[in-house]
């Protein structure tokens, strides 16, 4: 089943067409990765799909309702998260608080004034040790390594259980080891999620992969399996250049 | 339609008087980000010390004007190096802390000087008013508003047409890597703050004969300058001029509408407004984020 | 539950114990010492507010006065009204015929009681909702809010037969509860006075370790991130300067009955600015700590502007520029330092555990 719908999206930043007519479809369950040199638009297609930044044409449609003109909390609530390119975890909350912030199933005013701060947390408990975090539940999340804050964005990501979750380059900064344990994640969660992954790592997405997208200069170039990408023509003359 | 000319101009005369007060403002905000509220004190320090040179040395306000400059430029350069220079990194403490040095300031005058209102006479030379018409112009406040225009046009010299004001300006865009070209963005800061502050000197100078110089007066004004500030857009200097005349002009003749006090309310309630939907002003600059 | 919330309970009743029992045998039960006290004690009650609002949310309100003002003043129209047989007496020489509209429902006790938490919490609400809609933040808040503060007060000052003008509203009678008339000289005063506080000081408590407390401080820290988890950053800003003000209101209601009179300059730009040091002084971090800041100023104030009559300001602005330069988090971040280099001491030999305040003072100290 369909679950997002991208069609004909356009944005301009101040003359740069920074997406440009870009339509493709993600299945529910699937893992999608867009590729694509620098500058081609792959973070600027997840910032249009979360809604930070508002497309000056095109539809995208979230299983079947139109969301282009939505603001990003009622996206968010309509299952769609976000990990951003440079961690963005909350400094001064511990690990155990930016969990809970990241686990709003109930994310009305109401339901937050009648609970107490870490309420939500013991849901998410087997979160942080999948991630290793769990001895540092207490800690502030600014005294985390790079490595650990990646990490914790992620657990956050797990806990806030969106349906669609737009990652992008999750992996930066991450050793082998830390990567493999990535790719391993990202498959148990395709169970019951959607991923579409921004990555250059090649290795990590041909672990992970279900289809590749290649962007280039705003539009989508290429379309398909690892096999068919790596084999595509225009996909190398974009990559190298001529 | 007398009323109306001669409104205009107290309307153009106040929008000289904010001008020359916000100049100083603007030029601090957008080199460093830091709001000044000390700046209402630096314009009070400036009527002091032309009252102490007119009373103790018989000094007129115009040969007064350049050591007014130099004085309360001193000051504003001691402040910087000993407390703002500190705190660049947290801009909303610097409101608190300026604001601090602000009551240290008035407090300072109170005690010294002591808090009854004191008089400068205006320049003999422009006593007269120049009439045209039913128009009729003091010669002192004409002076003033030319020579807030001269002022606007030397720091706009000064910011574009300097070394230190290209220096100034490669800091304004990106200070770390201005550092790797050997600009010492301390230094600059220190002169732009002193800078600053000694434009709201000449300022406090120029206000004496028509406003009554108490050590309070600088509260009220710091307020509007820096709406001035916010509304003519961060940190631009032809914004902050603009901004003057519109809230000047609006001033003058909402209050000839309604009543004075009802007139402020209303610039005020339509300042807010302007904020809310224009947040960065009518002429936005890049400023530092 | 987290060892903070522990460490502010403890705090809680320990502070509430002290002004309840401790201060009123220290003033050895002494009305006039009492009264001044109780004048403390209403002013922590804004000064937390403000810690709810700036040290939680981040949200600088340098409007707070006004809304402490509308407080102030709905109390003193009740006790004017009270006072007075028919028009009250300023209203006659203003040349206003007979008691205005607005001015009638607060002959009920009632009415004004919820008129002065409800009113300012509304103006409050109003001004959020027309700021966070459009994600004003940092600077341009305290902006629009002192420009509110001026306005207001100049409609205050302007509007001479329904408010006083400048005199405020004088000549007010004593609150009369049911079965009990108030005197601000008694006792009893001083016990609803910290009471109120005390209670304040619970809701304050309890907020800051709620959830929502905890969506705020998120909010503080990345709106845009925060966002992305589907929260209305809007609704928790205004919901907050609500909150906060309509505690300032209380506020205002108790300093009326406290001083027996209102008056516009507690609507000043000064005054709210004092509000802004108390609570830095204290902690923003923190409403307790916000609190007590309120009640040592101004204790300070007291017994040093006797001594260092014109100096005493002169000094308030030396501390305060001091407190911001080296002590941005307060007294409450100093306890905390210490408080965390204690722990340290007294778990040496566990070295690997972890110190999450430690870290922390250099860090938040940096903050904003």
């Amino acid at each position: 089943m369909q679950q997002l719908q991208v069609t004909d999206l356009h944005v301009e930043f101040g003359g740069l067409r920074a997406v440009d007519g870009l339509s493709f479809a993600v299945e529910e369950g699937e893992i999608l990765c867009l590729l694509g040199p620098n500058g081609a638009g792959k973070s600027t297609t997840l910032d249009l799909i979360c809604g930070k930044t508002q497309p000056t044409g095109g539809s995208i449609r979230l299983n079947g309702t139109e969301i282009s003109q939505m603001l990003e909390f009622r996206r968010a609530r309509l299952g769609i998260g976000r990990k951003f390119q440079v961690p963005s975890v909350y400094r001064d909350l511990t690990v155990a608080e930016n969990l809970s912030v990241a686990r709003s199933r109930r994310p009305g005013l109401w339901s937050a004034l009648t609970r107490f701060s870490l309420s939500d947390v013991r849901e998410t408990e087997g979160i942080l040790e999948r991630v290793d975090l769990s001895s540092k539940r207490e800690e502030l999340a600014g005294n985390l390594s790079h490595g650990e804050t990646q990490w914790l964005e992620i657990a956050m990501l797990i806990a806030q259980d969106s349906r669609l979750i737009l990652m992008d380059e999750p992996t930066a900064g991450m050793t082998i080891q830390e990567t493999e344990k990535t790719a391993e994640i990202f498959r148990s969660l395709s169970d019951s999620h959607t991923l579409i992954v921004v990555e250059h790592d090649m290795s990590f997405v041909r672990t992970v992969a279900d289809r590749i997208i290649v962007m280039n200069r705003g539009a989508m170039l290429a379309e398909g399996s690892i096999e068919e990408i790596e084999t595509n023509e225009d996909v190398k003359t974009a990559y190298l250049g001529h | 339609m007398d009323v109306i000319a001669n409104q205009l101009f107290a309307g153009l005369s106040m929008a000289s008087i904010m001008l020359m007060i916000a100049l100083g403002l603007a030029i601090i905000y957008g080199a460093m980000g830091v709001i000044n509220l000390a700046h209402g004190e630096f314009v009070m320090l400036g009527a002091y010390a032309t009252w102490a040179l007119q009373t103790y040395a018989g000094l007129g306000i115009l040969p007064a004007l350049p050591l007014v400059f130099v004085a309360v430029g001193a000051v504003g350069w001691v402040i910087e190096k000993v407390v703002v220079q500190n705190l660049y990194h947290r801009p909303l403490d610097t409101i608190l802390a300026t604001w601090g040095i602000g009551i240290i300031l008035q407090q300072a005058v109170r005690l010294g000087v002591g808090a009854e209102s004191r008089f400068v006479k205006g320049p003999e030379l422009l006593s007269g008013n120049t009439e045209i018409g039913p128009l009729i112009m003091s010669n002192y406040r004409l002076f003033v508003i030319f020579f807030s225009i001269a002022v606007l046009w030397g720091s706009w010299l000064l910011m574009t047409r300097t070394e230190f004001g290209m220096k100034l300006r490669a800091i304004i865009q990106n200070r770390s890597i201005s550092e790797c070209y050997g600009i010492e963005s301390k230094r600059v800061y220190s002169i732009t703050f002193a800078y600053g502050a000694g434009l709201a000197g000449i300022a406090g100078a120029l206000i004496t004969p028509l406003f009554s110089t108490i050590p309070t007066m600088g509260t009220g004004l710091v307020v509007d300058a820096f709406l001035v500030v916010i509304v003519g857009g961060l940190g631009s200097l032809i914004g902050a001029a603009t901004a003057s005349v519109l809230i000047g002009e609006a001033t003058a003749l909402f209050s000839m509408i309604m009543n004075d006090t009802l007139g402020r309310i209303a610039v005020l309630a339509g300042i807010i407004l302007l904020i809310r939907f224009r947040p960065r002003g009518l002429f936005p600059t890049e400023t530092r984020r | 539950m987290t060892s903070r919330f522990h460490y502010d309970l403890v705090a809680l009743v320990i502070f509430t114990v002290v002004i309840v029992f401790g201060v009123p045998a220290l003033m050895n039960y002494d009305g006039f010492e009492l009264n001044t006290f109780a004048r403390y004690l209403a002013l922590a009650i804004v000064s937390m507010a403000l810690a709810l609002s700036w040290g939680t949310a981040g949200l600088l309100n340098l409007g707070q006065a006004a809304t402490f003002g509308m407080g102030s003043y709905a109390m003193a129209m009740h006790l004017k009204l009270r006072a007075s047989n028919g028009l009250p007496d300023f209203m006659g020489w203003n040349n206003v015929p007979e008691l205005p509209l607005i001015w009638m429902p607060f002959e009920s006790l009632a009415f004004t009681l919820l008129a002065g938490l409800l009113i300012p919490a509304f103006v409050g609400g109003l001004i959020a909702i027309f700021m966070f809609r459009a994600r004003i933040a940092g600077v341009f808040v305290a902006i629009i809010t002192l420009a509110f503060l001026v306005a207001f007060q100049l409609l205050v000052i302007d509007q001479q037969g329904l408010t006083g003008g400048q005199n405020g509203l004088t000549g007010l009678a004593q609150l009369s509860l049911p079965g009990w008339t108030v005197d601000p000289y008694s006792m009893g005063f001083y016990y609803l006075v910290a009471g109120c506080l005390a209670v304040a000081l619970a809701v304050g408590v309890y907020l800051t370790h709620s959830k929502f407390g905890l969506v705020l401080r998120a909010i503080r820290e990345d709106a845009d991130r925060t966002r992305f988890f589907g929260y209305n950053v809007a609704t928790y800003q205004t919901a907050v300067f609500c909150i906060s003000a309509a505690l300032a209101g209380w506020a205002g209601m108790l300093y009326t009955m406290v001083l027996e009179f209102a008056s516009p300059t507690y609507m000043g730009v000064s005054f709210s600015l004092a509000i802004v040091i108390w609570c830095a002084v204290g902690g923003r971090e923190s409403v307790i700590a916000a609190a007590f800041g309120a009640i040592i100023v101004n204790m300070l104030e007291g017994r040093l502007s006797d001594v260092f009559v014109e100096g005493w300001h002169l000094m308030l602005g030396v501390i305060f520029v001091l407190v911001v330069m080296f002590m941005p988090r307060g007294i409450y971040g100093l306890l905390s330092e210490l408080a965390a280099k204690l722990r340290r001491a007294g778990r040496q030999g566990n070295a690997a555990s972890i110190d999450p305040s430690s870290k922390t003072q250099l860090e938040t100290g940096q903050e904003q």
